[in-house]
Order: structure tokens, then C-alpha cells, then sequence
């Protein structure tokens, strides 16, 4: 028997099926740029970061961030150049006498991009949602010292806290204190990405359409009052990569003008190697550093600890891993912080010492070599991480006084673990703001240790409490140093590298360098494209 | 001990006629069968042999006392070049052999251990049991393949330590539900053959019948699954490398992981640390595919045999599903 | 034929049926798989960063310390009423990233499905019509070395040599992100909303993304089509039909080229079924080394994230999509082929 296959039919039945099924997964219309719009003066940027939200309440990380602080402003702002937060929404801010009270002034005749205009019942609005909404992946953390906010009059708010808080400004400077507006945004219920008209801020631009994991398209707003500098461009479109080597690719073939965070030390060696692209490079405030466990052995002696702080071997992991992208870190704090001192460098010296290792733990009766676990992480810090811990595992070992095995766990596991099972472990830290603080309290109070490494001291208690109520900022300052040196007699954790700020952009991109600060934010608005 | 000789010569006498079609393969399946082998012998011995053979071990970034360069050509020193990390390319792609075919060969032993037994006692008693068993299965197999894998990887990742057994149990996973259909599939079909029913009604237990009759017919087919499958988990295997769910690099040196790290060089111009162990990859599973391919036209008769062949969708046997599970 | 009609009914309605059992274990072992594993979306986006207090605090707020088996039927109560939830990470709807990037992989998959194709009839069919020859012995090898070619390799080696040293195609995304900016999204298929638009220059510039995803995934499945459809002409090629059709006279040409090949290929129609879980599974690969916004690019993004709801969600429809597709093959070649009978 032999029939004739109907394989024609199938194959339309198959296309059918293919434009059936476009027709049904219809979803989610945006609205495209005004067709008027000019694409030649657009700045195209690439990023490996992601989006977590947009709406302020309901986003923590540097992704989110940097979407936010061209759609918002804050009261203060930390303008180009300067690490100290800057009259914006608000015209001055002061404290009380007990700093636990700030009241600011804020400016007049500001308007939102739909045309609403500014006043404090907006700031009041702010604030409140972040604490209300309360959102798992939000900044409200960072306000937990907020007791309640108050208006007097339309252009005046006060600041009630629960404790002194000397560093408050910062604080209105973080995500925590972008400035929605009250009329768009639910005061309980977060505003999704893809409502990008609702998504209403005072910033350089506002933005126009949002594909989660793919793009962001910004368009200038016209009601922007200027006061975070001029806007010099005339749109945005940042892409997100999930893969470095795709976005590098991406800028050498011109289909990006720029690219901020992330590639991997190799790429950005060859960046700097290639003509067309510019490696602009900056200190910055991100850092890396090794957690000891101060409970568990080996590390649970102070000998150990110490020993590990005289061999760590920072410039090589600087110079061979990252290719000079790193600065080797001698404090928690990083250089060029009001406050870090050299606290590692001058009790352990800035280049290790097998010499000393062998000696202090020679002096504890420590049988060497010491057998230790390091744990890392593969994707979450880099790739580079591998090539980090096989680094810092050589130089230990090499030394004959310590018998390293590396561990790894993915992100979701070890980040869970921490210090509840890891002696000895990797972790990198951004600050929420540009200040010594942040850089002390998260590690070393008894309280606020996320680590789980099981450091307490009162000594360092007693800093941090004095350093917070601190009425000027050079007590403060003193303070910071003080808290600093305990720690790095104690040992628990062991600062390495600050990393740089690389900014990559083709030749047609100008005023990337304005940008590139200690507060590590990419102001795009500075840019221009010729 | 008289029976135990027989028993001997009985077996001898079944691998034999098991592998008299070896000996009788002609042309392409021949040649097929012998470039497979061949191949696959090469990467045998070099996972046998990677410390004598390797120039270096698979983390070695100093020989000496004089430390190796980063990301340096190929040269007299080092032939195919070294790595981000100053290890030597040509030394981890001889070790990775190592970790290539530990990781198959025991995903290779889990899978059939579990894999064959469920399938004879499933398709042998049938019932409820089995058509449960098959509903699971072909949920099972619903899913992508290396879809499952990352999954079991992820999960198994945080409580096991070492990385080749969670890749291994990782690949095995994927593949139980396909012994477990082939077994089955040909068991059904097995267990209506007349010496089957004429054991049965000489009153032998199942066990003995499963074990004497059906097992050794049905265990013919599954060299070629087993070796065809061995190709596609290291194509799991690797790709679960790729995704950095894989062997870590502390624990031992892994192709696809290599592939990985030299994503970031390729986009820089840097191509031999990407190129060679990713043409390791391709020539390891070309060389087993070849071998189960030239397996499956001996050993299969179907393609030697003139017969006349009907598209059988109804009741699946052996051949037509063997194909279609292959790749 | 008539005999055809009941049974065929009959069979329907077993599969049909057999597909809600199914889903549940799917849905189960799902659901089993990611809680199992250590670590929550809390952990993965907090951790590290927030006291150890804090992610316990928002994990209880989000349930996630309640037992097991109080999640599992919160769950399923909730996929009953249609509802995939929403990710912990970026507060997406699973349903809407199910239809934004549910539609990425769909064109790619499809245009790859059509190289592969291509690809593997054309081999195929030349391979099997002049078996033992030297072209067969070719056309085997080079489906054997392509099939063994991990995706990523073949990626990778496409973005060297056509991105960075020919530099004559993108390299990555789906559209260039002037493009994704200004085309108006009607049903997320760029190709397609380029055309509704008679956006042409869109329409080049998606298509110029598509080409090197779509063929490094289509090539590597294109070896599985040469290999079935090889075996299928031979094997068509010996069946009755031919010999008698050789009998009556009719010419070799007209034989091999209206008869056998037709028949040949329709048993690749069930492969095509079967073929989608693991071009899907490849397209996980494809997607992560092209950045193409696809389901695959996603679940290896939120699997990291340990995004609860997103695994589930794209796992769940991944396996749908298999299941759906493999009943829909079994019709198709009953419709093809009225031999087959249940």
C-alpha cells in the first residue's frame, strides 16, 4: 500500500502554527520612541548588571541603582567629584543638638516629568512607602533608624530617628531617599518596570520604555531643573548581557558606544589594548576580603589569623589575577576614604612575610603546616574568583606553613552558609554610601555582623557606639581609625583589594572622565556623543 | 563445579556469538567501528596514562621554580599555550580526558545499575507498577535533557563535595528513563517469544527466566545505547561545565569549564585556550559516536539484513526508538 | 480508513487523558527539586550583604520557613488557578516572561528547527540515496562531527571568526538596541512585529541577529536529521512499494525523487517532536553564549537567583511544550501516514 504523505499540508499546518502562536503570546505593548526622536545623539551603554526594580522601594542593588539615579533625585545628592552629599531636592539640611532630628528646606518651582509639581508631602510619601512597603529585595534596611517623617508647610521636612545618626545625609543620598511622586506611585504596592509611565521621577531623564533582562531606553525629561549638571545628550539606551565576552564584542563592533560594569580582568586588559576604545579608570569603593572564623578552627587562634595577615599575598592577586585593575586594600575602608588608615600595612607590613607568619605561630605552639579550607564562590565576584583563590592558595602553600583546599559553593548555597559552616571564606562588599562607616559596622558590631564569623569585641562596640553619635566630622573621623586599628589586631577579617572604576568607551563618547569618582556612580547625563 | 564450567562455556559461547558480527563488519560500519574505537582508545589511554603523559599536572603554574606565563602562545614550552591562570593548555586537556571519562563511566554504571533493572521488572510483570513506572519515566523525559542535569548539578551541588559525583548522578538522572524505555520496550516484546513462554510453561520462577532468557537477549542492545549515551554525556557533562555547574576547577581540570574561562580570550583574540579543549570534546564524542554507530550497524541487523520494514508507531520495538534516542 | 476513525478517537483520549498525571508529577518534581536544594531567593539576593536576622525575617514574611508540604499545596492551588506567580528577583509575572521570552526562543527555535532541517535533508537525503558511496561516507562523517560539536564551541568559534575577525555579523541579542528602542512590540517575535510594522530596515537587522544563533543551533540538530533521514531513504528504498513501482517501469529518477524520498521523510516528523526537548535543552546553551533573551537565558539566570517561582514556571512550560508538542506529532504523522493505527 502506498499512500501519499500529505507533507504539504504539514508544513502549512507548521508555519500556521508558528504565526498562531506569535498572534497569541501579544503582551505586554510598549510604547516605541517618538518616531521624531533622534537616535545620533543617543548614548548606547551595555551593562552586565541586572534590574531588580525600578521603583526605589523595591531595589538594593547597583543595577537598580543606576537605572535610578537618572530617572531620580534625592534631597542631597553626591555630585561629580565630591564625596560629600550636595544640596539637590533639598537647599540645606540640619541636625538638632542630639543629631536625631534633621530638618531640611527644599528647593522651589520643581516639577516632575508629567508636569506635577515638588513639595514635601512627595518626600513624606517617599520615605513612608520604602518603610511601609517593606519590599524582600528593598533599601527600607537602611532607614530602620526612621521613626516618622513630618512636614512643615509645602517646602520643609523633618527627620525624626530613633538614635543619633551623624551620617543621615548619606542616607538621603542612598536609593532610599529617591523622591517619587505621590500622585503616581501606590503608597503600599510597588510600581512594575514595565509601567514606565507611571515610573515618574525629577531626574535628567525619564524612562521610556523597559524590556526586563534586555533593555532600558531613556528619553531626556523636560522638566529637569539641572541642578546634577547639565544634561548633554540626548537619550540613553543602556542593553544588559548576561555574558561579558558578548558585550565586548558588542563595543568592538560599535553596536554599543560604551560599556560600565562588568568585564573580566583579561577583557579589560585587551580593552585598553584596543584602538577605537578608551579604558577609563578611577579608584572606586568596592572591595574584597576573607572572612575568618573566629569560633571554628583553625582559625578560631589569633596566631592563625595573623599568620594568614602576614602571607596574603594582595599585590600578587592584583598585578597576575587583575592585571592592575585592583589596588591591594590594607584596611576595610578603602584609600581615598575620609578615615582609612594603613592599619593592615602597618602591623603586618604591606608585603608578606613568611618569616613572621612562622615566627607568630611558632610563638602559639601552632603545629605547622596548618590545615585549612578556603571557600569561594564561582559566578557570584567573577570569574576571576577562581584565578583569586588559586593565587592566594599558592602563596599559602608555598610558605610550607599552611595546607590550603579550596571549596567552592554556588551563590544561592554559600552566600545562605557564610559563617554557620565556612571557616575561612570570600565576600565582597559595596557600600550604600561613600563613607567610612559602612565599612565598619556591617563587619565588626556585635549586632549588625552579617558574617556570621562570630567576632565580638567591646572594645570595638564601644568605637562603633561613639563614632555614630559623633557631633563633628572630625571625631568622627577618629573614631573610624580607632576602629580600624582593633581590627586588624583581631584579625577576623582580612581586606585585600579595592577594586577601580572602569568606564570602556569607543572615541565618540566624551566627558566619561567627569563621571568617575569615589562615589562610583555613572552619571550618564554628563556624556555627550559626537 | 561441572555446572559451573558449563555455565562458563555457555557464556562464552553467548558473548562470542554476541561478538561475531564485530568480526564480521564490513566497510563503512567496519571502518566506523574501528575509527571509533581507535579514537576512543587514544583519550583512554590518556586518562590512564595523564601523569606520565602530561607535560604538567592540570594546575601547575611553575615548573622549577620559574613561573609560567599568562595567556602565552603556543610554543617549544608549551605546545598548545597556557591558560588565564599560567596553567598549561595541553596538560589540562590530558587530565581533563581524566575527568571526562570518570564522570561518563560512572554516570554510564549508575545508569544502567538502576536503569535496566527497572526496565526488565517493568516491562517483564507489567501491571499497574509498570504503568506507573513508564508514566514517570516519560515525565522524565519530558524535560530537556540538560535542563534535568543543571537542576540535579544545582541541587546536589551544595551537600555533595566531590564535583564528579554530583556530575555524574547529574547525567545519570537524564539517562535512567532511556534504559529504562529500551529495556522495557524490548522485554514486552521478549516475553511473548515462544522459548519464553515455553520456559514459563515449564513452570521456571520469573527470576530465572528474566535472568536466563530475556536479560542476555534483551542486554545485547545495550552496548550500542551505552556507548551512544556515553557520547551525549559528555556533551552534558561539558555543558554543564560550560554553565559552571560542573567540575570546579579546584577539583580537577574539565573541557567544558576550559571552554568557559575561554570565552572571555576568544572575544580578545586569544584562541588557543578555547580552540583545544573544545576540539578535545568534539573528537572524544565523534570517536565514541562513531564506535556506537559502528556497534549499532553490526550488531543491529536491521540495516544489514534485506527485510521488509513497516514504520511502526504503535508498539515502538528496539530499532526505530534506538535511533531516535541516539543522539 | 474508516477503520481509522474509532480507534484513532480512542487513542486521542488515552493520551489526552494521560497528559494530567503527567503534568503533576512534572509539577511536583519541580517543585521538589528547588526546595530541596539549599538556599532561597532571599538568601541569593541578600546574602551577604544583610544580617542573618533580616533574610529570616523576609523569608518568613514570604513563607518560605513553612513546611514543605503547606508550600507544595499553596502551589499547586495556585498553578490550578492559572497563576505562575511572580520572581522574587525582579517582581516579573512568570506569565508575562513566559510570553516576552517565551516568544525569543520560539523564534529562535523555529528558524533554527529550519536549518536543521534543511540541513539534514539535504545531507540526508543525498547520503542515503547513494549509500557506501564516498559522498555518503562524508555525509555521515560530517553529521557525526557536527552532532558531537557542543553548541558552545561552535558558538563560540561563529563569534571569533564572523564577530571579531570577518566582523561581518552581530554577535549577540536579538535586535541592536536602537532597534529593540524604537520597534513597536506586537507579539515579541521581532521577526514578525518587523513585518506587521513594514519596518524592512528592522527587519534586517533582526534577521542579521538571527543568523548566527540559529544556525550554530540548527547545524549541531541538523546532524540528527541526517542520520534518521539517511536511514529512512534506505530503508524506504527496499520497501514494496518501490520495487513495484521499479517493476511497472517507471523511471529511477521519478522513483527515488517522488516516492522514496517523500516517504522517507515522514517519520522525521515524529523525530521533529522529539528532537524539541533537546534542541530546547541546546537552546539553553545558545542563548547564554549569543545573550539571546530567551527562556533558556532567563532560567539560567534566575537559577542563580534560586528565583522559586521563574524555575518553575519555565521548567513547568518547557516540559508542556515537549509534551504538547510529542501528542501533536502523533496526530500529525497519523494524519501523514494513515498506515500508522493505534
Amino acid at each position: 500500500m502506498h499512500v501519499r504523505p500529505r507533507l504539504r499540508y504539514l508544513a502549512v499546518l507548521g508555519l500556521a502554527g508558528f504565526a498562531l502562536a506569535a498572534v497569541g503570546v501579544t503582551a505586554a505593548q510598549s510604547k516605541p520612541l517618538a518616531a521624531s526622536h533622534s537616535t545620533a545623539n543617543t548614548i548606547l551603554d551595555g551593562t552586565t548588571d541586572t534590574v531588580t526594580n525600578v521603583d526605589p522601594a523595591g531595589n538594593y542593588d547597583y543595577g537598580s541603582g543606576t537605572v535610578d539615579i537618572l530617572v531620580y533625585q534625592h534631597l542631597l545628592d553626591l555630585n561629580a567629584g565630591s564625596t560629600v552629599p550636595a544640596p539637590s531636592l533639598a537647599t540645606g539640611c540640619k541636625a538638632n543638638a542630639s543629631v536625631t532630628v534633621w530638618t531640611c528646606t527644599l528647593r522651589q518651582g520643581v516639577k516632575f516629568s508629567n508636569g506635577d509639581p515638588f513639595t514635601s508631602a512627595d518626600v513624606k510619601w517617599s520615605f513612608d512607602r520604602v518603610n511601609k512597603i517593606h519590599d524582600p529585595s528593598g533599601i527600607w534596611g537602611l532607614i530602620s533608624n526612621l521613626k516618622s517623617v513630618t512636614t512643615n508647610g509645602d517646602f520643609s521636612v523633618s527627620f525624626h530617628l530613633s538614635t543619633a545618626q551623624s551620617t543621615w545625609p548619606y542616607i538621603l543620598a542612598t536609593g532610599a531617599g529617591e523622591i517619587v511622586d505621590h500622585k503616581t506611585y501606590p503608597a503600599d504596592k510597588l510600581v512594575s518596570n514595565t509601567d514606565v509611565k507611571d515610573l515618574v521621577g525629577t531626574g535628567p531623564y525619564t524612562l521610556s520604555k523597559f524590556t526586563p533582562g534586555q533593555s532600558a531606553v531613556f528619553t531626556p525629561n523636560p522638566n529637569y531643573n539641572g541642578v546634577n549638571g547639565k544634561l548633554a545628550n540626548g537619550g540613553l539606551i543602556i542593553t544588559y548581557y548576561s555574558k561579558s565576552s558578548t558585550m565586548k564584542l558588542a563595543l568592538q563592533q560599535g553596536t554599543i558606544d560604551m560599556a560600565f560594569r562588568d568585564f573580566t580582568p583579561t577583557e579589560y586588559s585587551s580593552l585598553g589594548k584596543t584602538s577605537g576604545v578608551t579604558l577609563y579608570k578611577g579608584k572606586g569603593v568596592g572591595i574584597r576580603y576573607l572572612v575568618l572564623n573566629v569560633k571554628r578552627a583553625p582559625t578560631n587562634k589569633l596566631a592563625v589569623r595573623k599568620a594568614l595577615a602576614y602571607l596574603m599575598p594582595r599585590q600578587d592577586i592584583a598585578t597576575r589575577v587583575y592585571h592592575g585593575q585592583v589596588i591591594p586594600l590594607y584596611s576595610m575602608p578603602p584609600a581615598g576614604l575620609p578615615g582609612h588608615v594603613n592599619a593592615f600595612g602597618e602591623l603586618y607590613g604591606k608585603t608578606p612575610s613568611v618569616a613572621k607568619a612562622k615566627a607568630v605561630l611558632a610563638a602559639s605552639h601552632v603545629k605547622t603546616p596548618v590545615a585549612l579550607t578556603l571557600w569561594w564562590t564561582p559566578s557570584h565576584y567573577g570569574d576571576a574568583s577562581a584565578d583569586e583563590f588559586s593565587e592566594m592558595q599558592r602563596a599559602l602553600n608555598s610558605s610550607k606553613l599552611f595546607k590550603v583546599t579550596l571549596k567552592s559553593a554556588e551563590w544561592a548555597t554559600y552566600s545562605k552558609t557564610l559563617g554557620t559552616q565556612y571557616g575561612a571564606f570570600q565576600l565582597g562588599w559595596f557600600p550604600d554610601y561613600p563613607d567610612a562607616e559602612d565599612y565598619i559596622t556591617p563587619f565588626y558590631g556585635t549586632k549588625s555582623n552579617f558574617t556570621s564569623n562570630g567576632y565580638s569585641s567591646k572594645k570595638m562596640d564601644a568605637v562603633i557606639k561613639k563614632e555614630e553619635a559623633a557631633k563633628t566630622s572630625a571625631q568622627r573621623i577618629a573614631f573610624i581609625k580607632q576602629a580600624q586599628m582593633i581590627a586588624a589586631q583581631d584579625a577576623p577579617i582580612i581586606p585585600y583589594w579595592q577594586n577601580t572604576m572602569l568606564v570602556v568607551g569607543r572615541k565618540n563618547v566624551q566627558n566619561i572622565p567627569k563621571t568617575i569618582d569615589l562615589d562610583y556612580l555613572m552619571r550618564f547625563w554628563l556624556l555627550s556623543k559626537s | 563445579m561441572a555446572t559451573a564450567a558449563v555455565r562458563l562455556q555457555r557464556r562464552t559461547v553467548g558473548v562470542r556469538r554476541a561478538l561475531a558480527p564485530i568480526a564480521d563488519a564490513r566497510g563503512m560500519a567496519r571502518a566506523m567501528l574501528w575509527t571509533g574505537a581507535g579514537l576512543t582508545l587514544v583519550f583512554v589511554l590518556l586518562a590512564i596514562f595523564a601523569p606520565i603523559l602530561s607535560p604538567y599536572s592540570f594546575d601547575a603554574y611553575q615548573s622549577g621554580g620559574h613561573r609560567f606565563a599568562q595567556l602565552a602562545h603556543p610554543s617549544h614550552s608549551h605546545l598548545l599555550g597556557t591558560t588565564v591562570q599560567s596553567t598549561d593548555v595541553l596538560s589540562r586537556i590530558v587530565w581533563g580526558a581524566q575527568t571526562e571519562l570518570e564522570v561518563v563511566g560512572l554516570a554510564l554504571a549508575f545508569g544502567l545499575v538502576i536503569g535496566v533493572p527497572l526496565g526488565l521488572l517493568s516491562g517483564y510483570f507489567g501491571g499497574p507498577l509498570d504503568r506507573g513506572a513508564v508514566l514517570f519515566m516519560d515525565a522524565m523525559f519530558a524535560f530537556p535533557p540538560l535542563l534535568l542535569a543543571i537542576v540535579i548539578a544545582f541541587l546536589l551541588g551544595g551537600s555533595v563535595n566531590s564535583g564528579v559525583l554530583v556530575a555524574a548522578f547529574a547525567i545519570t538522572v537524564t539517562y535512567v528513563p532511556q534504559y529504562f524505555r529500551v529495556v522495557r520496550n524490548h522485554v514486552i516484546s521478549v516475553r511473548e517469544e515462544p522459548y519464553v513462554e515455553a520456559a514459563r510453561a515449564l513452570g521456571a520462577k520469573p527470576f530465572t527466566i528474566l535472568r536466563r532468557y530475556v536479560f542476555f537477549n534483551v542486554v545485547q542492545n545495550v552496548p550500542v545505547i551505552a556507548t551512544l549515551n556515553a557520547a551525549d554525556a559528555v556533551l552534558t557533562l561539558t555543558a554543564l561545565g560550560f554553565l559552571g555547574y560542573g567540575v570546579q576547577p579546584s577539583q580537577g581540570a574539565e573541557w567544558g569549564y576550559d571552554v568557559s574561562r575561554a570565552v572571555s580570550d576568544a572575544a580578545s583574540g586569544i584562541w588557543w585556550t578555547g580552540l583545544f579543549p573544545g576540539l578535545a570534546i568534539v573528537l572524544l564524542v565523534t570517536g565514541l559516536t562513531l564506535l556506537g554507530e559502528g556497534l549499532n550497524e553490526t550488531i543491529n541487523p536491521v540495516l544489514r539484513r534485506r527485510r521488509i520494514a513497516r514504520v511502526d508507531f504503535a508498539a515502538p520495538s528496539l530499532e526505530p526508538r534506538s535511533e531516535i534516542l541516539e543522539p | 480508513m474508516n477503520q481509522t476513525g474509532p480507534s484513532l478517537k480512542r487513542y486521542a483520549i488515552t493520551r489526552l487523558a494521560l497528559v494530567v498525571p503527567m503534568v503533576f508529577i512534572l509539577l511536583t518534581l519541580v517543585f521538589l527539586l528547588m526546595r530541596v536544594a539549599p538556599g532561597n531567593p532571599v538568601s541569593a539576593s541578600l546574602g551577604g550583604h544583610a544580617p542573618p536576622a533580616v533574610i529570616k525575617a523576609i523569608s518568613h514574611q514570604l513563607g518560605y520557613d513553612k513546611p514543605v508540604y503547606v508550600q507544595y499545596g499553596h502551589y499547586l492551588g495556585q498553578i490550578i488557578r492559572g497563576n505562575f506567580g511572580t520572581t522574587i528577583s525582579d517582581r516579573r509575572s512568570v506569565g508575562s516572561i513566559i510570553l516576552v521570552n517565551g516568544a525569543a526562543t520560539l523564534e529562535l527555535t523555529f528558524f533554527a528547527m529550519i536549518v536543521a532541517i534543511v540541513v539534514g535533508m539535504l545531507v540526508g537525503l543525498v547520503s542515503g540515496r547513494f549509500r557506501d558511496s564516498p559522498v555518503d561516507t562524508g555525509g555521515r562523517l560530517f553529521g557525526i562531527v557536527v552532532y558531537a560539536t557542543p553548541v558552545f564551541f561552535l558558538g563560540l568559534m561563529a563569534q571569533l571568526v564572523f564577530g571579531v575577525w570577518l566582523n561581518w555579523l552581530p554577535t549577540s541579542d536579538q535586535a541592536s538596541p536602537i532597534t529593540q528602542a524604537l520597534l513597536q512590540t506586537h507579539t515579541n517575535i521581532y521577526f514578525i512585529d518587523a513585518i506587521i510594522d513594514g519596518n524592512w530596515s528592522a527587519l534586517k537587522d533582526v534577521v542579521e541577529h538571527l543568523i548566527l544563533p540559529a544556525t550554530t543551533l540548527g547545524i549541531v540538530y541538523g546532524g540528527v536529521f541526517i542520520r534518521l533521514i539517511r536511514v529512512n531513504v534506505i530503508r524506504t528504498l527496499k520497501e514494496d512499494y518501490i520495487e513495484a513501482a521499479r517493476a511497472r517501469g517507471i523511471n529511477e529518477r521519478s522513483v527515488v525523487y517522488r516516492h522514496a524520498f517523500r516517504n522517507a521523510l515522514v517519520p522525521v516528523i515524529t523525530v521533529v517532536g522529539l528532537q524539541l526537548a533537546l534542541l530546547l535543552g541546546g537552546a539553553i546553551l545558545t542563548e547564554t553564549t549569543f545573550n539571546w533573551p530567551g527562556l533558556g537565558h532567563e532560567l539560567y539566570v534566575y537559577l542563580q537567583n534560586r528565583d522559586y517561582a521563574a524555575v518553575q514556571g519555565i521548567v513547568v512550560v518547557f516540559a508542556l511544550v515537549v509534551v504538547a508538542a510529542s501528542i501533536v506529532i502523533d496526530f500529525a504523522s497519523a494524519f501523514v501516514d494513515p498506515r500508522v493505527r493505534y
